[in-house]
């Protein structure tokens, strides 16, 4: 019993860092755009495809140098997508544009997956070593997962505070006008927030790799629940983001068997009816 | 001056003036079209084309609902697909596996969908615009996985088969029942939005939409606005899931999945957000054109739709239709710069009105009032009282306060301590569209516009909100209105005549206590008088209690019966015009004349 309860812990807490990741990389593309890129989820899963492709099976060094190629590859499709998102709008936020764009673009991702990939789940093979944690054999992909998410948090602080680009996109989510008023490039400011987010996915989905489903159909699901988690607010999602983990643990837990999935599922969908905003999301303020 | 203006208020619309809103056209385009392509292959015979376009138009149908959805209501809904199948699978249980009659079934798939579309409504009651995206398209993604697992009830994978031999027989001309009410279904939709659209409901569902701080001073709720959208929208397209059962003869939970959903949002985008004919054109494109090219490589559909999207986002933002109509309407938009709007004009028609004076009993009063924002004091414990049928200035620096005052008294926000009364009704804690209801109307420093709505419908939306008892002075003017500025674009509006159009909708909303925030800000020198004219007819010879927020103080002072002024949020002198003037709080505002 000790043990289950210590699984659900440790196991909803690393996929949870994942929904976090993936929030925080939705935070910093809208905080300096406006945009909510739906397509996030499908470029998460391209990492993990990317750790499939280049580096299933490889030693540390190569291991290294393919994160950093697939999380450039990744960053550069998102960067490309959000150009093309950007294209368009002559503000910052014409909603129904972007909307369309971003869920256009994230059909048309998984459409590309699922031709010339197949709906077949890959499997990856791990680089970290396996270990135990409060008595349970854990994967190490569990640890890298808690880890990336850490390592994000504070990069992000980081670079958003003590670098001029960083605070030039936070100047972006203060006053749009102002920001451009001052003489900030602004469409470069946002194609490099986009490539920030796609750094922050591609690095994830590689690295996780082994231990999600990497799929074409999969990348909703992890936006869904990192919205779930709550975006908005970087230090929100970093309780939010685990906390769902746990809770669809337990969700696949009690309900067990053919049920698990759709199990927890439903439950985020049912979060999601009665908290829009998610667990710990802050609701921008609309522009009166 | 004012006989050209009475003139020019009582001249019929000028001749050959083009229509501002083409929907009529449209839809009558759209009945021939679905005619055409819902009757056409069976007149020849094509039993290929004939379950084609069954299906299309059901889609179409359902793409109408989406339409009405994501514009009319401003809900982007990715769930549509979900309410189609909810009704199809529903009525295919109750009819195909438990027997009952076929009726029965389809009420209670249609009651199935109309519980789904009350679960999307719940989160959209509230205002979060882009979560509820979310929210729709997660359902998607559960729907066909649900019925799947539930497979008890739904026979799992293997689906559910009907067979309807009656509805398929063959009536005249090649016409079977089946063809004919699925081409008649569409063609009901499509009038079903149109009468939506030009009711009182449709307008203010639309300014909701838009503007919900503007509506909830109309006294529109736009959560209710949302609720009734989502409750239109899935009952129209819980029937499509019942004509899809007949038409396909067989459910199973991949018919249903995202990609259905995404069909209907696509065809909307696609075709023109808001057109009748958008679905029309939409549907065509998005899900014809692949169909017939790669009829054999289903999984490129998906990649198809996308890209189609996606170019159509990327060229023609505002869809196939769209364009069109941008085109039209540049060619021929229809409506008057600076003469559009006459306060002579108006006043005119308004006829004598009656005499009143301002009474001694209090139409607002506020005791203490405290806004706070974070640790920004915006008022601070300010008194201010009204009496009923005056007028009264409310001016102070920029920051003082007053336009969060104002914003208070509407109840656009609530005060952190003390209360107020309007009229008195205890309003404190009154949500804005009640205070809306008490009588108040306000105007907004950045007037609300709607160029979505032809000049006579942004007025309109006045007498949508009234609360008065139908005065026939008003009556007199809304007519004169409706002939003269039915078929006009509020584009063309100067900025001055955008603040009138507000200013009217309050006159047309029968107003008994009227806000306005700084109504002469940007008015010319000639458009202030006739704007001073104005409220002081509106004082004098309608009874209107009047607070204005107001920079011109010549402006105030001219009209003003008595003056409150704010500073840093606190009231710092108040009292007739002259009483103030010689305040010595007041004096340093006077450098230089009479402006601050």
């Amino acid at each position: 019993m000790l043990s289950e309860i210590a699984i659900i812990v440790v196991r909803g807490i690393a996929i949870g860092s994942i929904f976090s990741i993936i929030a925080m990389s939705f935070n910093i593309v809208h905080g300096a755009t406006g945009i909510l890129n739906f397509a996030q989820g499908n470029m998460f899963v391209l990492g993990g495809f990317a750790a499939f492709f280049l580096a299933n099976g490889a030693g540390v060094p190569l291991w290294l140098v393919m994160l950093a190629v697939s999380a450039m590859l990744v960053a550069a499709c998102v960067t490309f997508q959000g150009w093309i998102t950007l294209l368009p709008l002559r503000s910052s936020v014409e909603q129904d544009s972007w909307l369309i764009s971003t869920v256009a673009a994230s059909t048309i991702i998984g459409a590309v997956l699922l031709i010339t990939q197949g709906p077949y789940a890959y499997n990856v093979q791990g680089i970290a070593p396996s270990f135990r944690i409060l008595g349970v054999r854990t994967p190490g992909a569990y640890a890298l997962a808690f880890g990336c998410m850490l390592f994000w948090f504070v990069a992000l602080r980081l670079f958003l505070t003590r670098t001029f680009s960083g605070l030039a996109i936070s100047a972006l989510s203060q006053d749009f006008d102002a920001a451009r008023a001052a003489g900030l490039p602004v469409r470069r400011l946002q194609l490099v927030a986009f490539a920030i987010s796609g750094l922050i996915v591609g690095s994830a989905g590689y690295m996780v790799a082994p231990v999600i489903s990497v799929t074409s159909d999969a990348g909703l699901r992890y936006v869904l629940a990192a919205v779930v988690g709550g975006i908005g607010s970087n230090l929100g999602t970093l309780i939010g983001g685990p906390l769902v983990g746990v809770v669809t643990m337990l969700t696949a837990y009690r309900i067990g068997g053919a049920y698990q999935d759709l199990a927890s599922l439903l439950v985020l969908v049912a979060i999601l009816m009665l908290r829009p905003q998610g667990l710990f999301g802050r609701s921008s303020a609309r522009r009166v | 001056m004012s006989a050209t203006a009475g003139q020019t208020m009582a001249l019929p619309p000028a001749a050959g003036k083009r229509r501002f809103s083409s929907d009529l056209p449209q839809v009558w385009i759209g009945m021939a079209l679905i005619a055409l392509t819902g009757f056409g292959p069976s007149l020849v015979g094509n039993s290929y084309w004939v379950h084609t376009f069954q299906l299309v138009n059901i889609y179409i149908a359902a793409s109408v609902f989406q339409n009405f959805l994501f514009v009319d209501a401003g809900q982007k809904s990715f769930g549509q697909g979900v309410l189609l199948g909810l009704g199809a699978y529903v009525t295919a249980i109750f009819f195909g596996l438990h027997n009952y009659p076929f009726l029965a079934a389809a009420a209670i798939g249609i009651a199935a969908a109309a519980a789904g579309g009350l679960l999307f409504a719940l989160p959209a009651l509230r205002v979060q615009y882009f979560h509820l995206g979310f929210v729709t398209l997660s359902a998607a993604i559960v729907f066909p996985q649900l019925l799947m697992s539930l497979d008890r009830w739904t026979n799992g994978i293997n689906g559910i088969a009907v067979s309807m031999p009656d509805l398929q027989k063959e009536m005249v001309f090649g016409l079977s029942p089946l063809t004919l009410i699925v081409a008649l279904y569409p063609m009901a939709a499509l009038w079903i939005h149109y009468f939506i659209r030009r009711s009182r409901l449709g307008r203010r569902m639309r300014i909701a939409a838009i503007s919900p701080e503007a509506a909830r001073t109309l006294g529109i709720k736009p959560g209710v606005m949302r609720f009734i959208a989502f409750i239109i929208a899935a009952i129209g397209t819980g029937v499509c899931g019942v004509l899809y059962l007949p038409t396909v003869a067989f459910v199973s939970p991949q018919g249903f999945n995202v990609e259905l959903s995404f069909v209907f949002f696509f065809a909307v985008v696609v075709g023109g957000r808001g057109q009748m004919l958008g679905p029309i054109v939409g549907m065509w494109i998005v899900f014809i054109l692949p169909n017939i090219a790669l009829a054999q490589l289903v999984e490129y559909r998906l990649l198809i739709y996308g890209v189609l999207t996606l170019v159509t986002v990327m060229l023609f933002p505002d869809g196939v239709v769209g364009t069109i109509e941008r085109w039209r309407l540049r060619r021929s938009v229809a409506g008057r710069g600076e003469q559009a709007f006459r306060v002579d004009a108006f006043l005119d028609t308004l006829g004598a009105g009656h005499d009143a004076t301002p009474g001694e009993d209090v139409a607002v009063e506020v005791r203490g009032g405290l806004k706070k924002f974070g640790e920004v004091v915006a008022v601070d414990r300010a008194d201010l009282t009204v009496r009923r049928g005056e007028i009264h200035g409310l001016i102070g620096a920029n920051g003082s306060g007053k336009t969060s005052l104002l914003n208070v008294l509407s109840g656009l926000s609530r005060l952190n301590a003390g209360s107020f009364v309007i009229d008195g009704r205890e309003a404190t804690r009154m949500a804005a569209d009640r205070i809306a209801d008490l009588g108040v109307g306000r105007t907004f420093q950045t007037p609300r516009i709607f160029s979505q709505l032809s000049l006579w419908d942004n007025l309109r939306i006045g007498i949508d909100a009234r609360v008065g008892a139908g005065d026939p002075g008003v009556a007199r003017l809304a007519a004169a209105l409706e002939r003269e500025f039915s078929e006009d674009s509020a584009d063309l509006l100067s900025h001055g005549q955008r603040r009138l159009v507000e200013v009217m909708r309050t006159v047309l909303k029968e107003a008994s206590i009227v806000f306005f925030d700084e109504p002469a800000a940007g008015l010319s020198q000639s458009e202030r008088a006739n704007f001073a004219k104005l409220v002081t007819f509106l004082s004098r010879r309608m009874g209107k209690t009047i607070v204005i927020v107001e920079h011109d103080l010549d402006l105030v002072w001219g009209v003003a019966d008595a003056i409150t002024v704010m500073d840093a949020g606190r009231v710092v002198a108040t009292g007739a015009p002259a009483e103030v003037a010689r305040d010595p709080a007041v004096q340093h505002m006077f450098v230089g004349g009479r402006r601050a």
